[in-house]
């Protein structure tokens, strides 16, 4: 019998675990029979904690010893938007950490966001163990597609503490995807619309004989059914704060009240036209209680939405775009998430793609039977699936100027590599600083810091004289190593970026070894490790330390120009080696402006 | 799965840096962008690191740099246009790599912040001079930016903004 490795769902508001075996796949119920566990983890006051559904109940009973959507929250920085808005909504305390990380407190205690995951993987784990009957220790677990770096690094940590070897992170879509063709023999080119609790995704893929080759990706990760709840919050709060003249949202305990009705509400739309809200005893008003009751139809609901859903189009636009067809070249579309249960969500994208969308898989299990599928390809030699995958957000470097040059684009097959030749910006520079960003902007500071390295040890020279050949790489496990390597010296600096979960590895060692994982605090250990740096990427107030930033080898200062201080490019083309760097066209076309 | 020989992989990896994206994929120079894609489908069934597992970690390290350039050719020549450039390197003698463009948005679509790199770093200069209220150097970068783009909306727009906020600011 081949290995056993499972596939995991980690979702914003639920998750779900599936293994798949000779072409089967089976998701496994919970011991209440679901095959959905909420994603939340509830800290009793006797030191229990309680995962999934059952905890779900202690959002609005114990909020502050509660956490929800930590999806959210996972791998990203404390000053970040997300975590502000976090911090202004949710029951649970957030704190800054070291390194610009968060930790949650509950009452004494403090959590990393991979230790709260981890607990939600071990119960998914578990699930697992008891309906195969033997011990699970690797996984493959999705994330969204548009999740960068940091936050993958952050769900492999997570797997690694719930006691998994994290074989894959795989994109959402693209386990949905792998559900819905694998062993059919399809040859067809398909789009997954991928409406979760917390992002949107969109992906088109070319499926041949169980090759599955993802052709673009694009997503929004700031658009999810959450933001539905959040309309028909206000609308509720809204009414009431009229009638009533009070804020609901001032209130914890109303909001939470608030928030699971909306929800509620929501759900209820994907079966009936008209659904009834009831708040009973939501507040106090002067002469007693004050209750909210009211109907709420479809057409209100679409319309309170509307321009949500419009969002998500115009993510499929680009990602169309991006692969360079149109919505009627497409053979199928593939829904996932809750959300897309709701009538007027089918309705918008048979309109948009002028097709019925397929719903013969349940889109709330689609992806966990995806990753299973996935999983079982990992360690089943046998498995005739092969996925071709492509990085889903551009690579850059920091280059003069606070701009970002990318090295390999968002949407490029992996695995893959990328070298460009740079120099540097003054005379006698001694050393550069190489800076690698996740994103979509030319401007450095609207892209995601990967991680920073110098590099030093050229001989000293000119500027511009200096050439240092930079390589991007990306392997099949979406893993990014950066190479900074000298022409004159062949000197060479090399640097696997698997920075800032907020996590070292000798940290999530400590948390593993501790064995009771619940039960552990923050962990303060400095990084230690074989050539792998970890120290997690400070990302504010980067130093102008007494290295500079280098630039492409193409680009040099104007001598005696009144813009002296100005970058200028100037393609250079005699002076590079044939074999690593070509310009690409738009630089020829810029080589004679001089 | 077709088994290949290690010692095929391995003489395939030292020969890597030599042979030309259509060789590598086993292509025709006038192959179709439907077969360039089923070869690559191919070559990944018995390339793509996953596919290879379960073999020897010397193999594995063997394929890994037939798989990034297998996954290169065909970045390549699934696109017309960088496809040309290559073509038009290989007939020169000019190597057999190209290197991928920089930035998606130079190839498929307008970008607003300019479509030159010279108006793309002006731009960019003047955003910062007008964070920090120097309105006359923005001014400067950006008509500097117009001479390389004539007529970009984005530039002309803020530089409309920035005479305007510098008569009403006159002494910065």
């Amino acid at each position: 019998m081949a290995e056993v490795a499972i596939g995991i769902d980690l979702g914003t508001s639920n998750s779900s675990v599936a293994h798949a075996s000779e072409g089967n796949v089976e998701v496994f119920t919970n011991i209440y029979g679901e095959t959905i566990t909420a994603s939340v983890v509830a800290f009793e006051a006797n030191g229990d904690i309680e995962v999934g559904n059952a905890a779900r109940a202690n959002i609005i009973r114990d909020p502050a010893n509660t956490v929800y959507s930590a999806k959210r929250l996972i791998g990203r920085y404390f000053f970040s938007e997300e975590v502000k808005k976090a911090r202004a909504f949710y029951g649970y305390s957030i704190e800054e950490a070291e390194n610009h990380g968060i930790r949650i407190r509950i009452r004494d205690e403090e959590f990393s966001l991979p230790e709260v995951s981890a607990m939600v993987l071990r119960e998914l784990k578990a699930i697992a163990e008891t309906r195969l009957g033997t011990p699970v220790s690797k996984a493959v677990i999705t994330v969204p597609a548009y999740f960068n770096d940091n936050q993958r690094q952050a769900t492999v940590d997570a797997g690694r503490i719930a006691g998994l070897e994290v074989l894959r992170i795989v994109n959402e879509p693209t386990a949905a995807a792998l559900a819905y063709g694998f062993g059919k023999g399809l040859q067809q080119r398909v789009a997954v619309y991928d409406l979760g609790g917390g992002t949107f995704d969109f992906s088109i893929l070319e499926i041949g004989d169980d090759v599955f080759e993802v052709l673009s990706t694009a997503g929004d990760t700031f658009l999810g059914g959450d933001d539905f709840d959040d309309r028909l919050i206000d609308l509720l709060a809204d009414e009431f704060h009229a009638t009533h003249g009070i804020d609901l949202r001032h209130d914890r305990q109303s909001l939470e009240m608030l928030k699971v009705a909306s929800e509620d509400a929501k759900k209820g739309l994907s079966e009936d036209p008209e659904v009834e809200i009831q708040l009973l005893d939501i507040a106090e008003g002067p002469s007693g209680p004050l209750s909210i009751e009211r109907r709420l139809g479809h057409d209100e609901f679409a319309r309170l939405v509307g321009d949500l859903v419009q969002r998500t189009f115009k993510v499929c636009d680009e990602a169309l775009q991006q692969a360079g067809i149109v919505a009627s070249d497409l053979d199928g579309v593939v829904l996932v998430g809750g959300p897309t249960r709701l009538p007027l969500i089918r309705e918008a994208v048979t309109t948009y793609f002028q097709q019925e969308p397929k719903t013969d898989i349940d889109p709330d299990l689609v992806v966990a039977m995806g990753a299973a599928i996935h999983a079982d390809s990992l360690v089943d030699p046998q498995s005739s699936c092969q996925l071709l995958d492509v990085t889903p957000l551009s690579l850059r470097i920091g280059v003069a100027g606070g701009l970002a040059e990318t090295l390999i684009e968002r949407n490029t097959p992996v695995p893959i590599e990328q070298t460009r030749t740079f120099t540097t910006f003054r005379d006698h520079q001694e050393s550069v600083a190489i800076r690698i960003f996740q994103g979509e902007s030319h401007e450095a500071s609207e892209n995601a810091l990967l991680g920073e390295f110098e590099f030093a040890g050229f001989e000293k020279a000119l500027r511009g004289e200096v050439e240092i050949d930079v390589t991007f790489e990306i392997d099949a496990d979406g893993i990014v190593n950066v190479t900074a390597r000298d022409r004159t010296t062949h000197g060479e600096v090399s640097k696997r970026i698997t920075l800032s979960s907020g996590l070292t590895k000798s940290e999530i060692e400590s948390i593993v070894a501790r064995g009771d994982a619940e039960r552990l605090t923050q962990a303060t250990l400095p990084p230690v490790e074989e050539n792998i740096e970890r120290e997690p990427a400070s990302p504010q107030a980067l130093p102008e330390a007494d290295f500079l930033e280098l630039l492409p080898a193409d680009e040099e200062l104007r001598e005696g120009d009144t813009t002296a201080e100005m970058p200028i490019y100037r393609a250079n083309l005699e002076e590079i080696e044939p074999h690593s760097v070509q310009l690409d066209p738009d630089d020829e076309s810029e080589t004679d402006w001089e | 799965m077709e088994p290949i020989a290690p010692s095929e992989i391995l003489a395939l990896a030292r020969l890597v840096d030599q042979i030309d994206y259509y060789r590598l994929l086993q292509l025709q120079r006038d192959a179709t962008t439907r077969e360039i894609q089923r070869a690559f489908h191919t070559c990944s069934r018995t390339f793509h690191p996953d596919a290879n597992r379960h073999q020897s970690s010397q193999i594995q390290a063997g394929i890994r740099p037939i798989a990034k350039r297998i996954t290169e050719a065909y970045t390549v020549l699934r696109d017309p246009r960088r496809r040309a450039l290559y073509d038009e390197q290989l007939d020169s003698g000019g190597g057999v790599r190209l290197t991928l463009s920089r930035d998606a948005s130079d190839v498929t679509a307008p970008n607003p912040r300019g479509t030159s790199a010279q108006g793309r770093q002006y731009h960019a200069l003047a955003l910062q001079n007008l964070q920090q209220k120097d309105f006359s150097s923005a001014i400067r970068n950006l008509k500097t930016a117009l001479t390389f783009e004539p007529g970009n909306e984005t530039f002309e727009k803020l530089l409309k903004t920035s005479l305007e906020q510098m008569d009403s600011h006159p002494t910065s």
